[in-house]
């Protein structure tokens, strides 16, 4: 029996070790290799070649690895992506003497031959297959866990067979401990598990909440025009976008790249595909008419201040706690709505009377299972 | 009280050990699960989140919102029946197909086909490339080819046929005639699968019109069908079911009803329904007809013809009909010129034209020639070409073997089906044709009624609608959407009031989806001599063959729908399956039980069902089954029985195989409690509560410890009207595209596992020879006093403070305790993933491919896919109510009466289910829970349904 238990032990941390191997191989996707060419381009973009006063190079505002930070600078997947129907005349005068004011600013110092400009454009141009280089592996706690895990097996090999530890105490401290931090990692793992709380995707186009609704104070249903009166609030159309961006043409920090990705999709007939950020499961109905329209709540409620950040971000956690606080705790706008006061006689009736002075979404069957799961 | 028993057939549904179930868990195999569990919560729990796309419109359209539905008129005519819809689409995609609560012919109602035709559009087998020879082509070849192949016939003055269904547009008549033109040798050759040749020709004969007469059932007193399923299949069932019901309602205020006879040979949805039930064989049939008009015309003094005599009781029914005279009507369904001049005549002798029957109303929707299509077959090898318009003669004619032998030697064969049939597989040309859905058109099912269809999605494949390609083939470039406005300028619009201008009159046409326009016509005069007509005797003794349409499947073109087949029979509640329904007494001459198999005229084997009221000597078989070439679900299920169309006589013998039918209902016995309630029309008018006296008696000895819920906004309930439910199945149907019901399979409803939510219970009362059927919709009862609800040990199950039993899908665990403890049965198990919905694949069990890519398009998504293991339930279609609760909430306003449908009500043709709030005390269900009539089911065991039926109320 004894010998049994010991089997299983085994195989099932051997299962996990595989599991966690292959997960770390398929993080380090191995790519390939530079040639000799993209080398000197690489030299060129990083500004390891002097070329002119060399103030500046390619690498200091166009990212080559996928960052997690607002970058209002194309990244170099989105360079190879712009130039490549691009003549290379074309190319060399885009990089050496552009039109709009942000880049030409930022461009003016650069000195590059024409021969250079080719390397440079190989050199990026490596990039149209393989995206943007993954970032640099992290300590985390998927290392710990592999680190307890081998712990639990070393441990459990010396108390059968080699046992070189004398204390067995030791063993049982150490089974123990790992075991609990296994435990502890598994379970808040299995928590947020699909929450996303903080997620904040780079989008396809670089659009700024901050500039949008905090510096030029643009009202959230002018985009988001269906919060209103639908289910969905609605990722704005182009058709949207254009309202102000067929004059706008140019943006302080963003220059003309960004602003021309709305008209490039519009005129090549490719929809944006942007980045979805809060996705409630399947089996949960959510109506933002309901709560923006008819409860009244200010977009911000759940969304977070949206005015403070470029990237839109997953302010709350959505999960179901979160959403009872609220429908608990919440007063209903019953007076200013037909609707409740029609339906709700009794409480009309206390309001009239003043024996109540609000009602809470709860006591008109906020805590329903089929307000939202049906 | 009457005896109700429950089937005559206690060995269906065979206890079979179903092979889809994984053994006991072992140990070994515990550890294994557990130990994979913790690594893939832990796996999974690592993994980034796949990120989702969020891509709105380049530019949106205005009146396109995601997440809300857009509803269109639309019409549905699939060469059979007519039906007025309305066309639920949301993001791009119908889901759903509802009744056009505008049109005078249907009313808001619709038949089961038409509402489960939506699932057509999204079939997997649906042709998605022109063909010549099994090669994908492209249209400009194919249309190359097919121009070249008809000029040459044309100049070689070959004959050219095209077959078509009855054609009721009057834009694609028009095409056709452009066609006939173009090429002069052209025949256009009308049959029906399913035809009424016979009551066409009668009326040729007697009136000069070869047309069916509008038949008005709601001012009838006394109606007489013989041998004709008017509620269920004849001609315009939701139709007549409409205007029947209107005249068998009863309320405190009105307590009149009309009665129904029904003469007929196997049981039938209508005769179910009938006050009195007379069963015939149908060679009797005629007899009867004669002596009933003899009896008539004797009383009248006018001539009568020559007969013998029969066993039926005439005189009764005929000193009914003279007490009913101008208020009474008589409908046949036989295919019998002979049987229809003579029923003509009685409703003539009881001066029936004009009130109860109205040639100024026409109904066109049957229009097919069986002489005209004999000579066809028979003239085959004189066609160099034929063309196939939505038709599938190779199928559903009684030629269907000769002509698919002939077809091969046609020079040029065209087929212009959507899906492949066993018509199109041997045609050389296939120009698949757009799904009704994706298509424009327009239809005059009746004359003074226009129809207009519009499509609802682009087409999803390389398709081209079929008068298009006619069009093309004629070398014309117009379009026919265009030449579709065209006739209703040219055409239609001249005959209504003209108060708008034309363009704004065809936009609301087709927002409307229906026109009423006048159309002038003189009742025609009656002229012919009846008595020259002779009654052949007929001394066969053999069983007869009745060939009847079944309520589900039709004619077979939707066969290819689990929906239909799953759906259970509105008599025998079989599913998956067509069956020689037999009599007890021939079962005992040839010793036969429920599920042996016969073979019929040495030509085709099929079980038997042995049927209460079935007529002694006569075999009933359903038409529409037995698909050779359709998709999974129709394919080779049940028997093809078109082949014997023209046999009435059979000889039959046993063979020793035989099968297990998946019926619904074996279970369902009322066992002696008085689970539906009736009484008859004479004590209902003395008292209403009659029949319903137990119901005061028990809410006497209501008492609970517990506290009573108050509900203090909405108090949902629904009252249900058995005088007025006929049993027609469109409740179910509708309840299962509503609500993403899964289908099954034949294996799993063995095992009854069927998975509906609603529900229609039939038991049986009396002699089983002629038995009295009862029936009842049952979905959850919604208890206030929920026997469910206590026992969830996580309370998935639980009340919500407007009065729905509410279940929490995500929480189940799959107990099945609420099952175990609901006296009503109506809690339904995943026992498998059923839709493709658990996150762990392995699970699914999907026989009928309804987890497809193409398939899933259809279902709705304000309603959770189910996965494995959970319990699931009527909802009283609480999707519908949030949604309608939030309109109101937009509008400032308060809830309006009738305002929230469920599906189950929207579609029902009879109107027997009211859905509204208790709390309102001017709502109709209010009103009608004030009914005396009103009970609830198994009211005895406390658990305040908020459900109500109404009594039954017969008409003896």
């Amino acid at each position: 029996m004894k010998t049994y238990f010991y089997k299983y032990l085994v195989s099932f941390l051997f299962i996990h070790i595989l599991v966690n191997i292959n997960l770390l191989c398929l993080a380090s996707n191995p790519k390939d290799l530079p040639t000799k060419d993209n080398k000197l381009g690489k030299r060129l973009y990083f500004g390891l070649i002097k070329t002119g006063d060399n103030t500046v190079n390619c690498a200091s505002c166009h990212n080559i690895n996928v960052i997690d930070t607002f970058n209002w600078n194309p990244s170099i997947a989105d360079l190879t992506l712009s130039t490549k129907n691009m003549d290379s005349t074309t190319f060399s005068k885009i990089l050496l003497s552009p039109l709009g004011k942000r880049i030409s600013d930022a461009h003016k110092n650069v000195q590059l031959s024409a021969d250079q400009i080719v390397l440079v454009r190989e050199y990026i141009n490596s990039f149209r297959k393989t995206g943007l280089e993954p970032p640099k592996m992290k300590i985390n706690r998927l290392l710990l866990f592999i680190f307890l895990l081998i712990c639990i097996v070393g441990i459990s090999v010396d108390l059968v067979y080699t046992q070189i530890i004398r204390y067995k105490i030791i063993h049982v401290i150490v089974l123990i401990l790992s075991f609990v931090f296994i435990l502890k990692i598994t379970i808040e793992d299995a928590i947020s598990l699909g929450r996303s709380k903080g997620y904040a995707p780079l989008q396809p186009i670089k659009f700024s909440h901050k500039i949008h609704v905090g510096d030029n104070k643009t009202d959230c249903f002018y985009c988001h025009h269906t919060a209103e009166e639908a289910k969905s609030a609605g990722i704005p159309s182009n058709g949207v976008c254009l309202n102000c961006h067929e004059l706008i043409l140019e943006g302080t920090n963003s220059g003309k790249f960004e602003i021309q990705k709305i008209h490039t999709s519009v005129s090549n007939k490719e929809n944006v595909q942007w980045i979805r950020i809060h996705k409630l499961p399947d089996h949960v109905f959510f109506s933002h008419a309901q709560h923006a329209n008819v409860g009244k709540l200010n977009c911000s409620e759940c969304h977070g201040d949206m005015s403070e950040d470029h990237l839109a971000t997953q302010s709350a956690d959505l999960s179901m706690g979160w959403c009872l606080d609220c429908h608990r705790n919440r007063k209903v706008n019953f007076e200013s709505n037909e609707y409740y006061k029609g339906t709700f006689e009794e409480y009309q009736k206390k309001f009239k009377d003043k024996m109540i002075d609000s009602i809470l979404v709860v006591e008109v069957g906020g805590e329903n299972c089929m307000k939202c799961h049906y | 009280m009457a005896r109700y028993w429950k089937s005559l057939n206690n060995n269906s549904n065979k206890q079979k050990k179903s092979k889809s179930f994984p053994k006991a868990t072992s140990r070994r195999d515990f550890l294994k699960m557990f130990g994979f569990g913790m690594a893939s919560t832990f796996v999974l729990s690592r993994c980034k989140n796949a990120a989702h796309k969020a891509i709105p419109f380049l530019i949106k359209p205005e009146e396109i919102t995601p997440s809300k539905a857009n509803y269109y008129a639309s019409s549905f005519f699939d060469g059979d029946k007519f039906n007025s819809i309305v066309a639920k689409v949301l993001d791009g995609r119908p889901i759903k197909l509802e009744g056009n609560e505008l049109s005078p012919i249907t009313n808001g109602g619709i038949n089961c086909i038409a509402q489960a035709s939506i699932l057509s559009l999204y079939d997997d087998t649906r042709y998605r490339n022109p063909i010549i020879d099994n090669e994908n082509v492209s249209f400009s070849e194919i249309d190359k080819q097919i121009i070249e192949k008809l000029n040459q016939i044309k100049s070689e003055k070959g004959k050219i046929a095209l077959i078509s269904s009855t054609i009721i547009s009057p834009t694609t008549q028009k095409v056709i005639d452009r066609f006939v033109k173009k090429y002069p040798s052209c025949e256009h050759i009308i049959y029906d699968p399913i035809s009424v040749s016979g009551l066409l020709e009668a009326n040729h004969k007697l009136f000069g019109v070869r047309t069916i007469p509008k038949y008005y059932f709601n001012k009838a007193k006394l109606i007489i069908g013989i041998n004709a399923d008017f509620l269920g299949t004849w001609l315009s069932p939701v139709e007549y079911t409409k205007e029947y019901i209107t005249n068998r309602k009863v309320s405190e205020t009105n307590r009149d009803m009309s009665r129904h006879i029904q003469i007929e040979s196997g049981m039938s949805l209508t005769g179910s329904n009938a006050d009195k039930r007379i069963v015939i064989n149908p060679s009797d049939e005629q007899k009867i007809v004669t002596n009933l008009y003899n009896y008539i015309a004797v009383k009248l003094n006018k001539e009568t013809i020559d007969v013998a005599s029969c066993n039926v009781d005439i005189a009764e029914i005929g000193e009914e009909l003279l007490q009913n005279k101008q208020q009474s009507l008589l409908v046949c369904g036989t295919n019998n010129v002979k049987t229809q001049l003579i029923i003509n005549g009685i409703n003539q002798l009881l001066e029936n034209y004009g009130t109860t029957i109205s040639f100024k109303k026409r109904l066109r929707t049957k229009q097919g020639n069986d002489r005209l299509f004999k000579q066809f077959i028979d003239n085959l090898q004189l066609y160099k070409a034929v063309i196939f318009y939505d038709c599938n003669p190779c199928y559903n004619s009684l030629f269907a073997d000769k002509l698919c032998d002939k077809i091969k030697n046609i020079d040029t064969s065209i087929s212009l089906a959507s899906v492949p049939d066993e018509t199109s597989i041997l045609t050389k040309y296939v120009c698949p044709s757009n799904n009704y859905l994706e298509s424009w058109d327009d239809f005059i099912p009746q004359t003074g009624i226009y129809s207009l269809s519009q499509p609802c999605i682009l087409p999803i494949f390389n398709t081209r609608q079929a008068q298009s390609s006619l069009l093309k083939w004629i070398s014309s470039s117009d379009q026919y959407s265009e030449l579709v406005k065209e006739t209703c300028k040219k055409e239609i619009y001249p005959k209504t009031d003209k108060l708008l201008v034309f363009e704004d009159f065809w936009t609301l046409s087709l927002q409307k989806g229906i026109v009423e326009f006048t159309d002038k016509f003189v009742n025609p005069r009656f002229k012919y001599d009846l008595s020259s007509i002779s009654i052949a005797e007929t001394k066969e003794l053999k069983p007869e063959l009745q060939i009847y349409e079944s309520v589900n499947i039709g004619s077979g073109k939707y066969a290819n729908n689990p929906w239909l087949q799953e759906l259970p029979d509105p008599i025998t509640k079989v599913t998956w399956d067509n069956y020689a329904s037999i009599s007890q007494k021939l079962a005992k001459k040839y010793d036969l039980q429920t599920g042996d198999i016969i073979r019929i005229n040495q030509l085709i084997e099929i079980p038997v069902w042995i049927q209460a009221g079935q007529a002694s000597n006569t075999i009933s078989v359903a038409l529409g089954y037995g698909r050779r070439v359709s998709g999974k679900s129709g394919k080779n299920i049940g028997v093809n029985i078109y082949p014997l169309l023209a046999h009435t006589h059979i000889s039959i013998e046993k063979t020793l195989h035989n099968i297990s039918f998946a019926t619904t209902q074996q279970h369902s016995s009322m066992e002696g409690r008085d689970i539906i309630r009736e009484t008859t029309l004479s004590q209902y008018q003395k008292k209403t509560s009659a029949g319903n006296e137990r119901h005061k008696e028990i809410e006497k000895h209501h008492q609970s410890l517990y506290n009573k819920y108050k509900y203090e906004g909405h108090h949902w309930a629904m009252a249900i009207d058995l005088n007025a439910c006929i049993g027609c199945n469109a409740c179910v149907i509708s309840c299962n595209i509503e609500n993403n019901i899964p289908v099954v399979g034949k294996e799993e409803v063995q095992n009854a596992h069927e998975m509906h939510w609603l529900r229609i219970d039939r038991y049986y009362k009396g002699n089983s020879d002629n038995p009295k059927v009862v029936r009842q919709p049952v979905m959850c009862q919604h208890c206030d006093n929920a026997p469910c609800e206590n026992v969830c040990p996580v309370g998935a199950s639980n009340h919500s403070s407007e009065g729905i039993n509410q279940m929490a899908y995500n929480r189940c665990i799959g107990t099945r305790y609420c099952n175990n403890n609901c006296p009503y049965k109506v809690r339904r198990f995943n026992w498998f993933d059923y839709n493709n919905s658990d996150a762990l694949s392995g699970n699914l069990y999907d026989p009928n491919q309804m987890t497809n890519d193409l398939p899933r398009m259809v279902l709705n998504p304000d309603v959770t896919v189910r996965a494995k293991g959970v319990i699931e339930k009527c909802s009283f279609c609480v999707q519908r109510i949030q949604e309608k609760k939030l309109q109101a909430k937009l509008e400032n306003r308060t809830l309006r009466d009738g305002e929230i449908q469920t599906a189950c009500e929207q579609v029902c043709p009879a109107n027997a289910i009211v859905f509204g709030d208790l709390n309102d005390k001017n709502s109709r269900v209010y009103k009608l829970f004030k009914e005396k009539r009103r009970y609830h089911l198994l009211e005895e065991l406390h658990t305040l349904p908020s459900i109500g039926y109404l009594t039954k109320v017969n008409n003896v």
